[in-house]
Protein backbone atom coordinates (compact mmCIF):
# COMPACT_ATOMS: atom_id res chain seq x y z
CA UNK A 1 0.00 0.00 0.00
CA UNK A 2 1.46 2.88 1.49
CA UNK A 3 5.20 1.36 1.32
CA UNK A 4 6.60 2.94 -2.06
CA UNK A 5 6.50 6.68 -1.76
CA UNK A 6 5.99 7.96 -5.78
CA UNK A 7 6.35 11.57 -5.79
CA UNK A 8 2.75 11.89 -7.26
CA UNK A 9 1.44 10.52 -4.00
CA UNK A 10 3.63 12.39 -2.33
CA UNK A 11 1.82 15.40 -4.12
CA UNK A 12 -1.63 14.34 -4.06
CA UNK A 13 -1.53 13.47 -0.49
CA UNK A 14 -0.24 16.54 0.43
CA UNK A 15 -2.73 18.75 3.01
CA UNK A 16 -4.22 21.67 0.94
CA UNK A 17 -2.18 24.18 2.25
CA UNK A 18 0.99 22.57 1.11
CA UNK A 19 -0.59 21.81 -2.11
CA UNK A 20 -1.50 25.47 -2.73
CA UNK A 21 1.93 26.37 -2.44
CA UNK A 22 3.41 23.71 -4.49
CA UNK A 23 1.06 25.32 -7.18
CA UNK A 24 2.45 28.71 -6.62
CA UNK A 25 5.44 27.49 -6.87
CA UNK A 26 5.46 25.40 -10.20
CA UNK A 27 3.47 28.30 -11.35
CA UNK A 28 6.48 30.88 -10.52
CA UNK A 29 8.87 28.00 -11.62
CA UNK A 30 6.84 28.04 -14.68
CA UNK A 31 6.44 31.89 -15.72
CA UNK A 32 10.22 32.00 -14.35
CA UNK A 33 11.58 29.86 -17.21
CA UNK A 34 9.80 30.94 -19.56
CA UNK A 35 10.71 34.64 -18.56
CA UNK A 36 14.33 33.53 -18.40
CA UNK A 37 14.44 31.89 -22.04
CA UNK A 38 12.96 35.32 -23.08
CA UNK A 39 14.85 37.28 -21.92
CA UNK A 40 17.93 34.91 -22.98
CA UNK A 41 16.91 35.22 -26.66
CA UNK A 42 15.99 38.95 -26.70
CA UNK A 43 19.56 40.26 -25.79
CA UNK A 44 20.85 38.06 -27.93
CA UNK A 45 18.87 39.88 -30.89
CA UNK A 46 19.68 43.09 -29.23
CA UNK A 47 23.59 42.24 -28.86
CA UNK A 48 23.57 40.94 -32.18
CA UNK A 49 21.91 43.92 -33.62
CA UNK A 50 23.70 46.51 -31.71
CA UNK A 51 27.13 44.58 -33.00
CA UNK A 52 25.76 44.96 -36.52
CA UNK A 53 24.04 47.95 -36.87
CA UNK A 54 27.38 49.67 -35.02
CA UNK A 55 29.25 48.28 -37.99
CA UNK A 56 27.19 49.76 -40.61
CA UNK A 57 27.18 52.85 -38.86
CA UNK A 58 30.79 52.99 -38.87
CA UNK A 59 31.43 52.07 -41.99
CA UNK A 60 31.25 55.56 -43.52
CA UNK A 61 27.58 55.31 -45.03
CA UNK A 62 25.37 58.69 -45.54
CA UNK A 63 23.28 58.93 -42.40
CA UNK A 64 20.25 59.94 -44.47
CA UNK A 65 20.89 56.76 -46.45
CA UNK A 66 21.44 54.10 -43.17
CA UNK A 67 17.91 56.52 -42.12
CA UNK A 68 16.17 55.73 -45.38
CA UNK A 69 17.15 51.75 -44.73
CA UNK A 70 15.76 51.58 -41.43
CA UNK A 71 12.50 53.25 -42.96
CA UNK A 72 12.16 50.36 -45.19
CA UNK A 73 12.72 47.71 -42.84
CA UNK A 74 9.92 48.97 -40.21
CA UNK A 75 7.49 49.14 -43.07
CA UNK A 76 8.62 45.92 -43.56
CA UNK A 77 7.02 44.89 -40.42
CA UNK A 78 9.81 44.48 -38.44
CA UNK A 79 10.62 46.24 -35.07
CA UNK A 80 13.18 48.43 -35.00
CA UNK A 81 15.17 47.84 -31.45
CA UNK A 82 18.10 48.90 -29.48
CA UNK A 83 20.84 50.90 -30.91
CA UNK A 84 19.10 51.99 -34.16
CA UNK A 85 15.73 53.48 -32.90
CA UNK A 86 18.14 55.97 -30.82
CA UNK A 87 19.82 56.64 -33.88
CA UNK A 88 16.68 56.96 -35.72
CA UNK A 89 15.07 58.89 -32.80
CA UNK A 90 18.15 61.10 -33.03
CA UNK A 91 18.89 61.42 -36.97
CA UNK A 92 14.67 62.75 -37.59
CA UNK A 93 14.92 64.89 -34.68
CA UNK A 94 18.01 66.95 -35.89
CA UNK A 95 17.09 67.15 -39.24
CA UNK A 96 13.12 68.38 -38.11
CA UNK A 97 14.54 70.81 -36.19
CA UNK A 98 17.45 71.64 -38.72
CA UNK A 99 14.73 72.69 -41.24
CA UNK A 100 14.10 75.73 -39.14
CA UNK A 101 15.97 78.20 -39.86
CA UNK A 102 15.22 80.04 -36.53
CA UNK A 103 16.85 77.62 -34.67
CA UNK A 104 20.29 77.81 -33.99
CA UNK A 105 22.43 75.35 -34.17
CA UNK A 106 23.24 74.43 -30.20
CA UNK A 107 19.53 74.32 -29.91
CA UNK A 108 18.95 71.96 -32.39
CA UNK A 109 21.56 69.57 -31.05
CA UNK A 110 19.81 69.78 -27.74
CA UNK A 111 16.54 68.79 -29.27
CA UNK A 112 18.19 66.00 -31.14
CA UNK A 113 20.08 64.92 -27.85
CA UNK A 114 16.74 64.94 -25.69
CA UNK A 115 15.08 62.71 -28.33
CA UNK A 116 17.87 60.29 -28.41
CA UNK A 117 18.10 59.69 -24.10
CA UNK A 118 14.21 60.00 -24.54
CA UNK A 119 14.89 56.47 -26.77
CA UNK A 120 17.23 55.24 -24.58
CA UNK A 121 15.02 55.35 -21.91
CA UNK A 122 12.18 53.76 -23.72
CA UNK A 123 15.13 50.90 -24.71
CA UNK A 124 16.34 50.38 -21.01
CA UNK A 125 12.59 50.00 -20.85
CA UNK A 126 12.30 47.16 -22.67
CA UNK A 127 15.33 45.69 -21.01
CA UNK A 128 14.19 45.75 -18.25
CA UNK A 129 11.06 43.97 -18.77
CA UNK A 130 9.98 40.85 -16.44
CA UNK A 131 13.65 41.17 -14.44
CA UNK A 132 11.57 42.41 -11.73
CA UNK A 133 9.31 39.41 -11.74
CA UNK A 134 12.46 37.43 -11.90
CA UNK A 135 14.12 39.00 -9.09
CA UNK A 136 10.70 38.50 -6.77
CA UNK A 137 10.54 34.97 -7.68
CA UNK A 138 14.69 34.47 -6.81
CA UNK A 139 13.86 36.44 -3.43
CA UNK A 140 10.44 34.79 -2.44
CA UNK A 141 10.12 31.95 -3.37
CA UNK A 142 12.19 29.77 -1.00
CA UNK A 143 10.54 31.36 1.43
CA UNK A 144 6.89 30.38 0.43
CA UNK A 145 8.65 26.66 -0.04
CA UNK A 146 9.73 27.09 3.55
CA UNK A 147 6.21 28.34 4.54
CA UNK A 148 5.05 25.06 2.99
CA UNK A 149 7.43 22.64 4.84
CA UNK A 150 6.93 23.90 8.13
CA UNK A 151 3.04 23.81 7.72
CA UNK A 152 3.42 20.73 6.31
CA UNK A 153 6.11 20.00 9.48
CA UNK A 154 3.58 21.09 12.22
CA UNK A 155 0.87 19.13 10.67
CA UNK A 156 2.39 15.70 10.46
CA UNK A 157 3.28 16.25 14.54
CA UNK A 158 0.27 17.12 15.42
CA UNK A 159 -0.89 13.87 13.81
CA UNK A 160 2.05 12.63 15.99
CA UNK A 161 0.58 13.70 19.06
CA UNK A 162 -2.82 12.44 18.07
CA UNK A 163 -1.29 8.60 17.73
CA UNK A 164 -0.78 6.84 20.14
CA UNK A 165 2.14 4.75 18.58
CA UNK A 166 4.40 6.96 17.79
CA UNK A 167 6.96 5.62 15.17
CA UNK A 168 9.14 7.01 12.87
CA UNK A 169 6.64 6.01 10.20
CA UNK A 170 3.95 7.93 11.31
CA UNK A 171 5.89 11.15 11.03
CA UNK A 172 8.22 10.54 8.00
CA UNK A 173 5.42 10.49 4.75
CA UNK A 174 4.26 14.01 6.36
CA UNK A 175 7.79 15.84 6.35
CA UNK A 176 9.12 14.12 3.44
CA UNK A 177 5.92 15.51 1.23
CA UNK A 178 6.43 19.29 3.64
CA UNK A 179 9.79 18.91 2.13
CA UNK A 180 9.34 18.49 -1.57
CA UNK A 181 7.65 22.36 -1.24
CA UNK A 182 11.24 23.48 -0.79
CA UNK A 183 12.92 21.67 -2.92
CA UNK A 184 10.38 23.33 -5.49
CA UNK A 185 10.94 26.51 -3.96
CA UNK A 186 14.77 26.30 -4.54
CA UNK A 187 14.08 25.35 -7.57
CA UNK A 188 12.07 27.94 -8.55
CA UNK A 189 14.34 30.37 -6.91
CA UNK A 190 17.81 29.53 -8.11
CA UNK A 191 17.28 29.63 -11.43
CA UNK A 192 15.70 32.90 -11.26
CA UNK A 193 18.52 34.67 -9.13
CA UNK A 194 21.41 32.99 -11.41
CA UNK A 195 19.15 34.54 -14.68
CA UNK A 196 18.08 37.83 -12.59
CA UNK A 197 22.17 38.52 -12.12
CA UNK A 198 22.97 37.72 -15.21
CA UNK A 199 20.59 40.15 -17.30
CA UNK A 200 20.96 42.69 -14.95
CA UNK A 201 24.62 42.81 -15.39
CA UNK A 202 23.67 43.48 -19.22
CA UNK A 203 21.39 45.46 -19.18
CA UNK A 204 24.25 47.48 -17.38
CA UNK A 205 26.77 46.84 -20.16
CA UNK A 206 23.92 47.52 -23.04
CA UNK A 207 23.03 50.52 -22.02
CA UNK A 208 26.05 52.18 -21.24
CA UNK A 209 26.94 50.99 -24.87
CA UNK A 210 23.47 53.08 -25.77
CA UNK A 211 24.83 55.83 -23.72
CA UNK A 212 28.35 55.92 -25.52
CA UNK A 213 26.67 55.74 -28.66
CA UNK A 214 24.56 58.73 -28.01
CA UNK A 215 27.69 60.76 -27.05
CA UNK A 216 29.32 59.72 -29.74
CA UNK A 217 26.64 60.30 -32.43
CA UNK A 218 25.48 63.49 -30.69
CA UNK A 219 29.25 64.86 -31.42
CA UNK A 220 28.61 64.04 -35.34
CA UNK A 221 25.50 65.91 -35.40
CA UNK A 222 27.46 68.75 -33.72
CA UNK A 223 29.69 69.09 -36.34
CA UNK A 224 26.84 68.76 -38.76
CA UNK A 225 24.99 71.42 -37.52
CA UNK A 226 27.32 74.15 -37.16
CA UNK A 227 28.48 72.99 -40.69
CA UNK A 228 25.11 73.75 -41.61
CA UNK A 229 24.68 76.95 -40.13
CA UNK A 230 27.54 78.12 -41.50
CA UNK A 231 26.83 77.69 -45.21
CA UNK A 232 23.31 78.99 -44.92
CA UNK A 233 24.86 82.23 -43.38
CA UNK A 234 27.85 82.45 -46.05
CA UNK A 235 24.67 81.71 -48.82
CA UNK A 236 22.51 84.24 -47.13
CA UNK B 1 7.45 55.19 -37.27
CA UNK B 2 6.49 58.04 -34.54
CA UNK B 3 3.80 56.19 -33.05
CA UNK B 4 5.48 53.13 -32.54
CA UNK B 5 8.05 54.94 -30.91
CA UNK B 6 6.30 57.20 -28.40
CA UNK B 7 3.27 54.93 -27.97
CA UNK B 8 3.54 51.54 -25.97
CA UNK B 9 7.40 50.21 -26.21
CA UNK B 10 7.01 47.91 -28.69
CA UNK B 11 8.14 44.15 -27.84
CA UNK B 12 9.11 41.95 -30.51
CA UNK B 13 6.92 38.62 -30.08
CA UNK B 14 8.95 36.31 -28.53
CA UNK B 15 6.73 33.66 -27.08
CA UNK B 16 6.89 30.21 -28.81
CA UNK B 17 10.78 29.66 -28.36
CA UNK B 18 10.36 30.46 -24.46
CA UNK B 19 7.30 28.35 -23.91
CA UNK B 20 8.60 25.54 -25.64
CA UNK B 21 12.16 25.38 -23.55
CA UNK B 22 9.79 26.16 -19.85
CA UNK B 23 7.80 22.91 -21.13
CA UNK B 24 10.63 20.87 -21.78
CA UNK B 25 12.99 21.73 -18.68
CA UNK B 26 9.72 20.87 -16.84
CA UNK B 27 9.00 17.85 -18.52
CA UNK B 28 12.74 16.87 -18.42
CA UNK B 29 12.56 17.30 -14.54
CA UNK B 30 9.57 15.84 -13.77
CA UNK B 31 10.33 12.52 -15.99
CA UNK B 32 13.82 12.54 -13.82
CA UNK B 33 12.47 13.22 -10.85
CA UNK B 34 9.53 10.51 -11.44
CA UNK B 35 11.86 7.25 -13.12
CA UNK B 36 14.08 7.58 -10.07
CA UNK B 37 12.16 8.28 -7.43
CA UNK B 38 10.46 4.76 -8.50
CA UNK B 39 13.29 2.86 -9.44
CA UNK B 40 14.77 3.14 -6.46
CA UNK B 41 11.86 1.51 -4.85
CA UNK B 42 11.56 -0.89 -7.87
CA UNK B 43 15.15 -2.35 -7.56
CA UNK B 44 14.05 -3.43 -4.16
CA UNK B 45 10.08 -4.95 -5.07
CA UNK B 46 11.43 -6.80 -8.06
CA UNK B 47 13.89 -8.83 -6.45
CA UNK B 48 11.59 -9.37 -3.82
CA UNK B 49 10.75 -13.01 -5.62
CA UNK B 50 14.12 -13.94 -5.41
CA UNK B 51 13.73 -14.81 -2.34
CA UNK B 52 11.80 -17.06 -3.40
CA UNK B 53 8.63 -16.84 -0.59
CA UNK B 54 9.23 -18.25 2.02
CA UNK B 55 6.69 -21.16 2.67
CA UNK B 56 6.90 -20.93 6.22
CA UNK B 57 6.19 -24.23 6.80
CA UNK B 58 6.57 -25.89 9.90
CA UNK B 59 8.92 -29.16 9.31
CA UNK B 60 12.39 -30.50 9.26
CA UNK B 61 14.96 -29.01 11.23
CA UNK B 62 15.07 -32.57 12.30
CA UNK B 63 16.41 -33.17 9.04
CA UNK B 64 18.85 -31.18 8.97
CA UNK B 65 20.68 -32.69 11.94
CA UNK B 66 20.82 -35.75 9.80
CA UNK B 67 23.62 -37.04 7.21
CA UNK B 68 23.31 -34.98 4.36
CA UNK B 69 23.18 -38.44 1.95
CA UNK B 70 21.10 -41.20 4.15
CA UNK B 71 17.88 -38.69 3.78
CA UNK B 72 18.19 -38.01 -0.22
CA UNK B 73 18.27 -40.97 -1.08
CA UNK B 74 15.09 -43.10 0.25
CA UNK B 75 13.46 -39.45 -0.49
CA UNK B 76 14.11 -39.98 -4.19
CA UNK B 77 13.18 -43.55 -5.12
CA UNK B 78 9.37 -42.87 -3.59
CA UNK B 79 7.75 -39.58 -3.55
CA UNK B 80 9.37 -37.73 -5.94
CA UNK B 81 6.38 -35.50 -7.31
CA UNK B 82 5.59 -34.46 -3.32
CA UNK B 83 8.35 -32.79 -1.63
CA UNK B 84 9.23 -34.44 1.77
CA UNK B 85 8.19 -31.72 4.27
CA UNK B 86 4.62 -32.30 3.41
CA UNK B 87 3.85 -35.63 3.99
CA UNK B 88 5.71 -34.80 7.49
CA UNK B 89 3.66 -35.91 10.64
CA UNK B 90 1.08 -33.30 11.65
CA UNK B 91 2.94 -32.02 14.32
CA UNK B 92 2.51 -27.89 13.91
CA UNK B 93 5.78 -27.23 16.79
CA UNK B 94 9.05 -27.27 15.56
CA UNK B 95 10.51 -27.58 18.47
CA UNK B 96 8.46 -31.30 19.05
CA UNK B 97 9.18 -32.37 15.46
CA UNK B 98 12.96 -31.95 16.68
CA UNK B 99 12.58 -34.68 18.84
CA UNK B 100 11.33 -37.67 16.56
CA UNK B 101 13.73 -37.06 13.74
CA UNK B 102 13.13 -40.56 12.81
CA UNK B 103 9.82 -40.39 12.08
CA UNK B 104 9.74 -39.04 8.49
CA UNK B 105 12.54 -41.01 7.63
CA UNK B 106 11.13 -44.03 8.38
CA UNK B 107 8.06 -43.56 6.92
CA UNK B 108 9.15 -43.65 3.79
CA UNK B 109 11.95 -46.04 4.35
CA UNK B 110 9.09 -49.10 4.30
CA UNK B 111 8.13 -48.07 0.59
CA UNK B 112 11.47 -47.38 -0.72
CA UNK B 113 11.95 -50.99 -0.79
CA UNK B 114 10.48 -52.12 -3.41
CA UNK B 115 11.48 -49.83 -6.45
CA UNK B 116 15.15 -49.95 -5.67
CA UNK B 117 15.31 -52.56 -8.55
CA UNK B 118 14.21 -49.50 -10.73
CA UNK B 119 16.83 -48.57 -13.65
CA UNK B 120 19.74 -46.52 -12.32
CA UNK B 121 19.40 -43.53 -14.65
CA UNK B 122 16.09 -42.72 -13.78
CA UNK B 123 17.54 -42.91 -10.28
CA UNK B 124 20.04 -39.97 -10.91
CA UNK B 125 18.00 -37.84 -12.53
CA UNK B 126 15.45 -37.64 -9.62
CA UNK B 127 17.84 -37.33 -7.55
CA UNK B 128 19.23 -34.45 -9.23
CA UNK B 129 15.38 -32.96 -9.30
CA UNK B 130 15.15 -33.57 -5.69
CA UNK B 131 18.45 -32.22 -4.93
CA UNK B 132 17.55 -28.77 -6.33
CA UNK B 133 14.52 -28.62 -4.01
CA UNK B 134 16.41 -29.73 -1.28
CA UNK B 135 19.19 -27.44 -1.76
CA UNK B 136 17.80 -25.17 0.41
CA UNK B 137 18.19 -26.47 3.65
CA UNK B 138 21.36 -28.43 2.98
CA UNK B 139 23.14 -25.48 1.93
CA UNK B 140 22.64 -23.85 5.34
CA UNK B 141 24.22 -26.79 6.94
CA UNK B 142 27.28 -26.88 4.99
CA UNK B 143 27.18 -23.07 4.15
CA UNK B 144 30.77 -22.79 5.84
CA UNK B 145 32.15 -25.83 3.41
CA UNK B 146 30.56 -24.03 0.32
CA UNK B 147 33.22 -21.15 0.81
CA UNK B 148 32.88 -21.26 -2.76
CA UNK B 149 29.15 -21.35 -3.38
CA UNK B 150 27.81 -18.37 -5.64
CA UNK B 151 26.15 -15.46 -4.85
CA UNK B 152 22.56 -17.03 -5.22
CA UNK B 153 22.75 -19.98 -3.15
CA UNK B 154 24.39 -18.13 -0.57
CA UNK B 155 21.46 -16.02 -0.65
CA UNK B 156 19.30 -19.30 -0.67
CA UNK B 157 20.78 -20.63 2.71
CA UNK B 158 20.42 -17.26 4.29
CA UNK B 159 16.85 -17.75 3.59
CA UNK B 160 15.91 -20.96 4.62
CA UNK B 161 17.93 -20.04 7.73
CA UNK B 162 15.89 -17.05 8.14
CA UNK B 163 12.65 -19.08 7.60
CA UNK B 164 13.41 -21.96 10.03
CA UNK B 165 14.55 -19.24 12.79
CA UNK B 166 10.99 -17.88 11.97
CA UNK B 167 9.28 -21.37 12.04
CA UNK B 168 11.10 -21.76 15.56
CA UNK B 169 8.87 -18.83 17.13
CA UNK B 170 5.95 -19.27 15.71
CA UNK B 171 3.29 -20.49 17.83
CA UNK B 172 0.20 -20.92 15.65
CA UNK B 173 -3.58 -20.28 17.51
CA UNK B 174 -5.77 -22.77 17.58
CA UNK B 175 -8.09 -21.13 15.24
CA UNK B 176 -5.48 -21.70 12.06
CA UNK B 177 -6.96 -23.82 9.54
CA UNK B 178 -5.56 -25.33 6.27
CA UNK B 179 -6.14 -22.77 3.58
CA UNK B 180 -5.06 -19.59 5.70
CA UNK B 181 -2.17 -17.71 4.30
CA UNK B 182 -1.25 -14.17 5.08
CA UNK B 183 1.39 -12.20 4.32
CA UNK B 184 4.32 -9.94 5.72
CA UNK B 185 7.08 -8.01 4.59
CA UNK B 186 9.99 -7.01 6.73
CA UNK B 187 12.26 -4.76 6.35
CA UNK B 188 16.02 -5.63 7.84
CA UNK B 189 19.16 -3.88 8.15
CA UNK B 190 22.92 -4.79 7.15
CA UNK B 191 23.49 -6.43 11.12
CA UNK B 192 20.49 -8.33 10.65
CA UNK B 193 17.89 -6.86 12.70
CA UNK B 194 14.55 -6.26 11.89
CA UNK B 195 12.99 -3.24 11.68
CA UNK B 196 9.68 -3.45 10.82
CA UNK B 197 7.23 -5.61 10.03
CA UNK B 198 4.13 -5.02 8.22
CA UNK B 199 0.93 -7.03 6.83
CA UNK B 200 0.86 -6.63 3.82
CA UNK B 201 -2.46 -9.79 3.18
CA UNK B 202 -4.27 -10.62 5.66
CA UNK B 203 -5.31 -14.35 6.21
CA UNK B 204 -8.45 -13.10 6.91
CA UNK B 205 -8.32 -14.27 10.39
CA UNK B 206 -6.52 -11.44 12.96
CA UNK B 207 -5.12 -14.13 15.58
CA UNK B 208 -3.35 -16.00 12.57
CA UNK B 209 -1.84 -12.51 11.56
CA UNK B 210 -1.17 -11.80 14.77
CA UNK B 211 0.88 -14.87 15.64
CA UNK B 212 2.76 -14.34 12.52
CA UNK B 213 3.86 -11.09 12.70
CA UNK B 214 5.17 -12.07 16.59
CA UNK B 215 6.82 -15.22 15.03
CA UNK B 216 8.64 -12.47 13.16
CA UNK B 217 9.15 -10.02 16.19
CA UNK B 218 10.21 -12.90 18.09
CA UNK B 219 12.69 -13.61 15.84
CA UNK B 220 13.94 -10.05 16.23
CA UNK B 221 17.29 -10.42 14.55
CA UNK B 222 19.02 -12.79 12.15
CA UNK B 223 22.84 -12.09 13.29
CA UNK B 224 24.24 -14.32 10.54
CA UNK B 225 23.48 -12.24 7.74
CA UNK B 226 26.39 -9.77 9.08
CA UNK B 227 28.39 -12.54 7.18
CA UNK B 228 26.49 -11.76 3.53
CA UNK B 229 27.86 -9.30 1.32
CA UNK B 230 26.54 -5.87 1.35
CA UNK B 231 25.59 -6.01 -2.23
CA UNK B 232 23.93 -9.25 -2.09
CA UNK B 233 22.31 -8.07 1.14
CA UNK B 234 21.08 -4.87 -0.58
CA UNK B 235 19.44 -6.90 -3.19
CA UNK B 236 17.80 -9.60 -1.73
CA UNK B 237 17.18 -8.94 2.25
CA UNK B 238 16.69 -5.49 2.93
CA UNK B 239 12.85 -6.28 1.86
CA UNK B 240 11.83 -9.58 2.54
CA UNK B 241 8.18 -11.42 1.97
CA UNK B 242 7.02 -14.15 4.35
CA UNK B 243 3.93 -16.08 3.62
CA UNK B 244 2.78 -18.34 6.67
CA UNK B 245 0.28 -20.90 5.57
CA UNK B 246 -0.25 -23.62 8.14
CA UNK B 247 0.10 -26.48 5.49
CA UNK B 248 0.30 -29.60 7.59
CA UNK B 249 -3.01 -29.23 9.88
CA UNK B 250 -5.49 -31.58 9.31
CA UNK B 251 -8.24 -29.61 9.58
Amino acid sequence: MEEQLSLLELVWNASFTVQLVMVILLLASIFSWYMIANRYLYFRNANDEMYRFEERFWSGIDLSQLYREGSEKGSDGSVILGMESIFRAGFKEFSRLAQQPEMDSEAVIEGSRRAMRVAVMREEERLERHLAFLASVGSTSPYIGLFGTVWGIMHSFRGLANSTQATLATVAPGISEALVATAMGLFAAIPAVLAYNRFASRVEVLSNRYDTFVDEFSGILYRQAFALRSREKKSV
Amino acid sequence: MTTSLYAKPVMPRIIVRPALVTLLIHGVLLYVLMTNWDASDRDIIRVKPAPNVINARLVDVSEISKPKPAPVKPRVVTVKPKPNPKPMPPKPRVAVSKLKPEKPMQKPVPKTKPPPAKPVPNQRSSRDILAAIVRDELASVDAQAQATETADEMSASFVSLIKRTVVRSWSRPPSARNGMECELSIQLIPTGEVVSVKLIRSSGNSAFDRSAINAVEKASAFPELRKLPSREFEKNFRRLTLIFKPEDLRY
